[in-house]
């Protein structure tokens, strides 16, 4: 296993590595070599060919895409240590070192710097600008649809929207607790000096960086007329803008692949003494399980990319039914990796809450083990659900009835999350902080999207509900009800031990109710618009259905307002907020024992666990 | 720590279920459940006649009636959650430093089993409502099949047409008969469409080179909003024409001014 050599952090003298290419790399390296790599690629292959040809344009560009996230790697010094590896030699001890970023300050955010702490703040960065980004696609959504008959936006536009606020949220979302706090807080969580491998986790932030500006040139290329499920044939007909959507899959499944390997790796062997299973804590647990979810299930979408990219690059009809390809093999594909997703993105927010109530509520977490059935469940059922998607599709109606099954199951295991909540709640006398709130909110929120998600599952009604804007409440409801919530609070909670300073208390509770109120509003009004039939994916809609989405609109400027006061809260707080206590909380877990800023390897002394660190409480009577 | 003498358990299961009854908290937490149970029972039987559309067939009597009973089966489950929610939110403690510890509740292995058990069997009940409703439309739909109306759908990028092959007409409206069994043959000229005809309360996608077949008896005269529930393309929100459900006579007056046409429309 490659791991920094574990010198104690008061006498490691300060590396300097002179005359190393690792010194002088960093970002704006990778974009340049990047930027070269990608232009290059363009003209060489553009050179002789018949550019009036789609598929020659798909050629160029996907390969144009793909080569420029191999130039950044290369621009910023990720492959210097495999090239040292096929030349029989590894980087220096300096060097790794170096890489570790010690005292290096600011500089090293922009660097290939393995340091799980830079990565963790590199990801949170990261996923604030994503969703940023999305946000403000919603925001231009729902001004189109405020009115029925409004042209903000032509059709095509629209439908780019909603196709790239989707994949835009749908990525940030998968990464948004995994992330900051996966790489952050879960490595001193366990008690480990870092991930175990510090260079693959330094790889999974940039390739996942390298895709950003490919699903940006989606714009650029026209757009995408797909959404973001890209279902064939419709994606085999789209424009050039489609191979941004393909390239940015490819780059993101390899991201994922490697952090999910590498989080896996890191929880399995590198936990401190004493650290038996039982006695990891439940955040830790969550975002294991759906890392380990992730794994098999983003290659599917990868492959379902590769095989799109094949059909309009040599036209091998995969999903062409004009030349016996079926669209529903894509179809298959996508919703093999897009049932199991909706649970990597759940999965983790969940876990931070229950991370976080028995803190706040003074109590042991209620029933460790039936958090970790429900998760070990979640995980286990969603690989076998899949085709709940297609009931409508027209695909072996006959399956509808198995698959109802399987997915109406699920309700059990997810069941046992709502139990360990309200159990750790129980005869609680809760310290209304920040964190704590968004447990209501997330038991509020799952809740309408858990008993719509129960309608949805039931094949009669999804022939009604199916394909209409109640399902697009429902998943929003699951994914930034519960997920987002979790998420938040998440970032709430470990805000003192990321940055050194206090979440500003106030700009915090007035962007959550702004937020949770908004939010309801917002998604309440789109299940009536779904219930009334409003098709979802729609640029214009019926007069009847005016009232629904002008309430829709409003909560949707609410909860942007609410995000705008967030963002400025984190902002804020991150350059002047109060300082934070070491243990501001009164936690039990480990990273609240390591001060701020924690020290490059976190421990001086590895730390010994004797117990779980949900000991809190009076004996019960 | 721990101080057994002070609230000594009582003997019996009787005496103990009791003695939990009578806590105030649980007391207040059952009425609390009461309240979210009520609400939820009375938003489910009002809201979804109210939000939906038209019913003009049985299929979407059946699909509108699984969303009202599945919100009034789960109103309990709900208003549980939710009164233990409110329950512990309003005895908050507010201020700088963390209250005193709570009780050490670590688990409480018949609560567990109760509740999974409880999810268990309103899981059956969800899946044998869903499996009776969906075998009684496929029985339907093979008694009916024989003297069915039938009508093929063609979605193509952006529009529907609707051919009746005994009455040899092309169509861009819906117009069906009332009270009389219909059978809808879909494809698409192109990318996958979703033919939803919202009132009858019946969808299938349009594929390529694939038929899909969906079966439905309009019971009701009406309007008809037929949509497309698959995201295809540019123009996809526009996707969607009207129809009727109308009387024998009208609809053969209707087909017989079609003929008069020419056939198509």
């Amino acid at each position: 296993m490659t791991t920094l050599s574990h010198a104690p952090t008061s006498t490691r003298p300060v590396p300097n590595p002179k005359r190393s290419l690792i010194t002088r790399l960093n970002m704006g390296t990778g974009i340049i070599v990047g930027a070269i790599f990608c232009w290059g690629t363009y003209y060489a292959m553009r050179a002789g060919r018949d550019m009036t040809d789609t598929h020659n344009v798909n050629k160029v560009l996907l390969s144009s895409m793909l080569m420029w996230s191999f130039g950044f790697l290369v621009g910023i010094g990720a492959l210097i240590g495999p090239f040292r590896w096929l030349i029989g030699k590894d980087l220096t001890a300096e060097e790794q070192l170096y890489l570790a970023g010690d005292g290096q300050g600011i500089k090293r955010y922009f660097k290939y710097c393995t340091d799980h702490k830079v990565v963790g703040i590199q990801y949170l960065v990261g996923v604030m600008t994503m969703l940023g980004v999305g946000g403000t696609m919603a925001m231009m959504i729902r001004t189109n649809l405020a009115t029925p008959g409004s042209h903000l936006v032509t059709p095509n536009v629209y439908n780019s929207l909603v196709g790239l606020h989707g994949i835009t949220m749908i990525i940030a979302m998968i990464i948004v607790a995994t992330g900051p706090f996966g790489n952050y807080i879960m490595p001193i969580m366990i008690g480990a000096r870092d991930m175990a491998f510090p260079r693959l986790n330094a790889l999974s932030w940039w390739v996942l960086f390298t895709a950003i500006p490919v699903l940006c040139s989606a714009w650029f290329l026209g757009g995408i007329p797909t959404g973001w499920t890209a279902y064939a044939p419709l994606s085999d007909q789209a424009g050039p803008g489609m191979n941004a959507f393909l390239a940015t899959i490819i780059i993101f499944a390899l991201s994922t692949a490697v952090a999910g390997m590498n989080i896996t790796t890191t929880v399995i062997a590198m936990r401190a003494k004493g650290m038996k299973w039982n006695r990891v804590p439940i955040f830790v647990v969550g975002a294991t399980i759906s890392v380990a979810l992730a794994i098999p299930a983003f290659p599917t979408f990868m492959l379902a990319m590769i095989q799109t990219g094949m059909d309009r690059t040599i036209a091998t009809g995969f999903y062409d039914a004009n030349v016996g390809g079926s669209g529903w093999l894509y179809a298959n594909l996508f919703w093999i990796m897009g049932h199991p997703e909706v649970y990597v993105i759940l999965i983790p927010g969940v876990a931070a809450l229950m991370e976080i109530a028995p803190v706040f509520v003074r109590k042991p977490l209620f029933s460790y083990n039936a958090a970790i059935a429900g998760f070990a469940g979640i995980a286990g059922l969603s690989v076998l659900v899949w085709a709940h998607h297609m009931y409508m599709s027209g695909w072996m109606p006959s399956l509808n009835g198995p698959f109802m099954i399987t997915t109406e199951f699920i309700s059990v295991p997810t069941g046992l999350l709502f139990l360990v909540l309200v159990g750790t709640l129980w005869r609680g006398r809760p310290w209304m902080k920040l964190p704590m709130l968004s447990v209501y909110a997330f038991l509020w929120n799952f809740l309408i999207g858990g008993v719509t998600g129960v309608y949805l599952s039931d094949v009669p009604a999804d022939n009604y509900l199916h394909g209409s804007m109640f399902v697009t409440a429902h998943f929003h409801y699951t994914l930034m009800g519960a997920a987002f919530t979790g998420a938040m609070a998440g970032l709430v909670y470990w805000f003192p031990k990321m940055t050194g300073r206090m979440l500003n208390e106030r700009a915090g509770y007035i962007a959550f109710w702004l937020i949770q109120i908004g939010f309801n509003v917002l998604f309440l009004g789109m299940f009536m618009a779904g219930a009334q039939g409003q098709p979802r994916r729609v640029a214009d809609y019926a007069f009847v259905y005016e009232h629904s989405n002008m309430i829709s609109t409003a909560g949707a400027y609410t909860v942007g307002i609410g995000m705008i006061t967030l963002l400025w809260a984190v902002v804020h707080s991150w350059r002047n907020g109060k300082i934070a206590p070491m243990n501001p909380w009164g936690a039990k877990t480990l990273e609240w024992t390591v001060p701020y800023p924690v020290p490059l390897e976190n421990f001086d002394v590895e730390p010994i666990i004797t117990s779980d660190p949900y000991g809190y409480g009076k004996a019960a009577n | 720590m721990a101080n057994h003498t002070e609230e000594l358990l009582p003997p019996t299961p009787g005496q103990r279920v009791s003695k939990f009854l009578s806590r105030k908290d649980v007391r207040q937490t059952f009425i609390l459940g009461a309240f979210f149970t009520l609400v939820f029972i009375i938003l489910g039987v009002w809201i979804y006649p109210h939000w939906m559309p038209n019913v003009l067939s049985k299929e979407m009597q059946a699909d509108e009636d699984i969303m009202i009973w599945f919100t009034v089966i789960s109103a309990p489950i709900a208003g549980v959650i939710l009164a233990i929610a409110m329950e512990s939110f309003l005895n908050m403690h507010r201020g700088d430093t963390p209250p005193e510890d709570g009780i050490a509740i670590r688990t409480h292995t018949p609560v567990v089993i109760i509740w999974s058990s409880v999810s268990v069997l309103f899981i059956i009940l969800a899946l044998v409502w869903g499996m009776v409703s969906m075998n009684t439309d496929a029985v339907k739909a093979a008694t009916d099949a024989p003297n069915a109306l039938v009508v093929d759908v063609t979605g193509s990028q952006w529009a529907w047409s609707f051919n009746y092959p005994a009455q040899n007409i092309t169509t861009h409206t819906l117009n069906l008969p009332v009270d009389r069994p219909v059978t809808f043959n879909i494809i698409s000229a192109d990318v996958n469409h979703s033919f939803w005809p919202v009132q009858l309360g019946v969808k299938v996608d349009a594929n390529r080179l694939t038929t899909t077949v969906i079966h439905t008896t309009p019971d009701k005269i009406g309007v008809l909003d037929v949509k497309c529930a698959e995201l295809c393309g540019l123009y996809h929100a526009y996707m969607e024409t009207s129809g009727q459900v109308e009387s024998t006579t009208d609809f053969n007056n209707w087909v017989s001014s079609i003929q008069a046409q020419g056939g198509t429309q």
